[in-house]
């Protein structure tokens, strides 16, 4: 009777264990499993889209557990619905190491005081001496709050075939712009391939023309809030925009659907020309890789030097990482030449050590080639303004690719939206 | 202390049967509504301090376009959920009848439930998009191009509640059949002995007995409406251009993508304030329907 009772009692004990545990592991989710294993893990949160990325990541990430004894788990987040989760996790439930954006985004985080401070990081590796002028990019007031990764230089992307077939080249200025949109029409291509359900490619549109139109200061002073939506200097670039939408120069129905798709469309010859970033080349199949080109976007007021969107992802250990010396072992080791090297050139990006070995994608080594001959940079319409900004503008501009007869209701609305955030 | 106990029996155990309720319902439900009302009279980006700003977030809700714009998508939702009571009760009444292979058009009707409202979404976002959708594969059988209805500021509601709708008629056919199979089968009997059948049967007979679930029905459709979210996020964000949000959607634009908790918050409350008007029509009928029965 006292055996039953025992082995009965030890059951009900066994199961109240395993609930609880059950409960614990549901509750947390998985963020929070270095609760359970010993001290030395490493977490990192990625939001890459690219299969082969994640692939080096996951091998570094082996070689470096090898190395070091450390355990390293990776969480894989779809791209953009990690730019949601990452609001709440900096707060609760912080990985040690996570991707973002340089620049303002970033910013924001330092703010609120959300990302790790890794001067330390900079001068134990002396990065420096091989990011160069890259450093501003992570850099708040005098330290460095992440380390920049591969660039992406934006700027119209073609088939060569395509224009091969038609005898075109890429136009250099507005007019040879306006007539190679035509061309492409009635070789019943759409001239420029669009998707803006994920609205930011409006942005870039918008940056592209702006800072050809007006030049690099007005376009961050814009972007910093200190000039009117509603200012006459933005005229020319709505009613040069307006007339692109008028001609039909952009794919139907954009916004129904993502870059992925728009990007889709130009890999199969339905469209002549894409403004996006190297990362287009994840639209395009191995084969066809060889096609691809780049040109930038052309010329509008003669006279006004290039400007390019040159934007710059980094990776951030936040402020509530549990591991804060363990990430910055992990990253000094991803951050090798060779292995930052190998990891950016799976996505076509642009390293931002000058040290790491030469890329054998001609697209990465035009775009580096390239950016020698732009005089300054801006990041992205996203990463340049303010988030809140950034949101209102981007779907305004959406709205204008749609409905560009609403313009100046869209413009007043922008500018109520500027006052309040920039007062 | 037996005395005690006996004095007081009478409230302590269902006192103390009810606390866990209570406190659950307290802290999620009470003490989060009550929080989000003080925030929304707040400056908040969610993660620094708070200021005070008293009532300007709902003055400037007022002066919000897209207040209006969610707030009429919100009365579509509404209209075109109210489609999934009848429909459901038809397709209940079809479904119950006994014919062989009924039940394999039952379980079929019911499929939509099983799945996650984000795969309804996912799904119909495919059937609409214009390029290789279902519905443009239909259009272009007679040759025709069909309309991006996700990118048409006046159709795009339409659509994803549309999509939201279908989900929504297997539930209330679920409702009506359990209500089929709870009729009073002397009811029933005595009808036919009065000669009822066909229409006159369901009109008379069947239906007054299906009240309490249609009215369930009615209800559950109408929180579901103005609760709608999730296909938005997934079918659109809002798209184009911010021409089908809906409350619940702004709120969360507002507060995650805008760090404006704040003003969230405020359009949060606003939604509180509508649903309760509901709620509280919902629990009078509810409560008449109890004592009635009593």
């Amino acid at each position: 009777m006292t055996t039953k009772l025992a082995a009965l009692s030890t059951t009900r004990r066994r199961f109240l264990k395993g609930t609880g545990a059950a409960l614990a592991a549901s509750a947390t989710g998985g963020l929070c499993l270095p609760a359970l294993a010993q001290a030395q893990e490493i977490t990192i949160i990625s939001n890459l889209g690219n299969a082969q990325q994640r692939e080096i990541l996951q091998r570094l990430a082996t070689e470096f557990e090898a190395k070091s004894g450390a355990k390293v788990v990776i969480n894989n987040m779809d791209h953009e619905a990690h730019k949601t989760a990452i609001r709440s996790y900096l707060v609760v439930g912080a990985p040690d190491i996570c991707f973002w954006f340089s620049g303002n985004r970033m910013k924001a985080f330092v703010a609120k005081g959300l990302f790790d401070d890794i001067s330390d990081l900079f001068a134990r590796e002396n990065y420096k001496s091989v990011l160069g002028a890259t450093t501003s990019a992570v850099t708040v007031g005098d330290k460095q709050y992440g380390l920049p990764m591969g660039g992406i230089l934006w700027g119209l992307f073609y088939r060569k075939d395509v224009f091969a077939q038609h005898n075109w080249t890429p136009p250099k200025d507005w007019k040879e712009f306006l007539a190679f949109g035509e061309a492409a029409k009635s070789a019943n291509l759409v001239p420029i391939s669009m998707g803006t359900k994920e609205l930011w490619p409006a942005g870039g549109w918008f940056d592209h023309m702006n800072l050809r139109i007006n030049g690099l200061d007005k376009h961050i002073a814009l972007m910093d809030g200190k000039v009117q939506y509603t200012d006459p200097m933005l005229t020319p670039v709505f009613d040069k925009w307006n007339d692109l939408l008028k001609a039909g120069f952009f794919s139907p129905s954009h916004s129904s659907f993502g870059w992925e798709q728009a990007g889709a469309a130009l890999a199969q010859k339905k469209a002549a020309m894409m403004d996006l970033g190297g990362f287009v080349r994840s639209a395009f199949p191995e084969a066809d890789l060889p096609q691809l080109a780049y040109a930038p976007f052309p010329e509008i007021v003669p006279g006004v030097a290039r400007y390019e969107d040159f934007s710059v992802n980094s990776i951030h250990v936040p402020a509530n990482a549990k591991n804060r010396q363990g990430a910055r072992d992990f990253l000094a080791y991803f951050y090798k030449p060779e292995n930052l090297g190998a990891f950016l050139a799976a996505e076509g990006a642009i390293p931002p050590r000058n040290d790491c070995p030469p890329s054998h994608d001609p697209l990465v080594n035009a775009a580096v080639e390239e950016l020698k001959k732009v005089v300054a940079t801006s990041q992205y319409y996203d990463r340049d303004t303010d988030p809140d900004m950034a949101q209102e503008g981007m779907t305004a501009l959406q709205e204008f690719m749609v409905k560009p007869d609403r313009r100046d209701q869209i413009l007043g609305r922008l500018e109520k939206t500027r006052k309040r955030i920039f007062g | 202390m037996s005395r005690l106990w006996r004095r007081n029996r009478h409230w302590v155990t269902p006192a103390l049967f009810l606390l866990p309720g209570l406190i659950l319902f307290g802290t999620v439900i009470l003490a989060a509504s009550i929080e989000t009302v003080w925030i929304s009279l707040h400056d908040w980006d969610g993660i620094g301090a708070k200021t005070w700003v008293g009532l300007a977030n709902y003055i400037e809700l007022a002066d919000d376009p897209q207040f209006y714009v969610s707030l009429k998508n919100n009365v579509i939702w509404l209209l075109i959920f109210m489609l999934a009571p009848p429909i459901g009760l038809a397709l209940a009444l079809i479904v119950n009848q006994q014919i062989r292979g009924m039940r394999i058009l039952k379980s079929l009707f019911f499929v939509p439930l099983v799945l996650a409202t984000v795969t309804v979404g996912v799904v119909f976002g495919w059937v609409y998009d214009p390029n290789f959708g279902l519905l443009q594969l239909l259009f272009g059988a007679f040759g025709g191009t069909a309309p991006a209805l996700l990118s048409d500021e006046t159709f795009v509601t339409f659509a994803v509640a549309a999509a939201g709708l279908w989900p929504q008629i297997a539930f209330c056919m679920i409702l009506f059949l359990a209500g089929l199979n709870s009729l009073n089968d002397d009811l029933i009997a005595a009808g036919r002995v009065d000669g009822a059948r066909g229409w006159r049967m369901l009109r008379h007979v069947v239906l007054p007995q299906l009240s309490q679930v249609g009215f369930i029905a009615i209800a559950v459709t109408v929180i579901g409406a103005l609760r709608s979210f999730d296909m938005i996020a997934v079918m659109t964000s809002g798209g184009p251009y911010g021409s089908c949000t809906v409350l619940a959607y702004q709120m969360y634009q507002e507060s995650i993508f805008s760090y404006r908790f704040g003003y969230g918050a405020a359009i949060a409350t606003v939604l509180f304030v509508i649903m309760i008007v509901f709620i509280a029509w919902y629990l009078n009928g509810l409560i008449k329907a109890e004592r009635s029965n009593a």
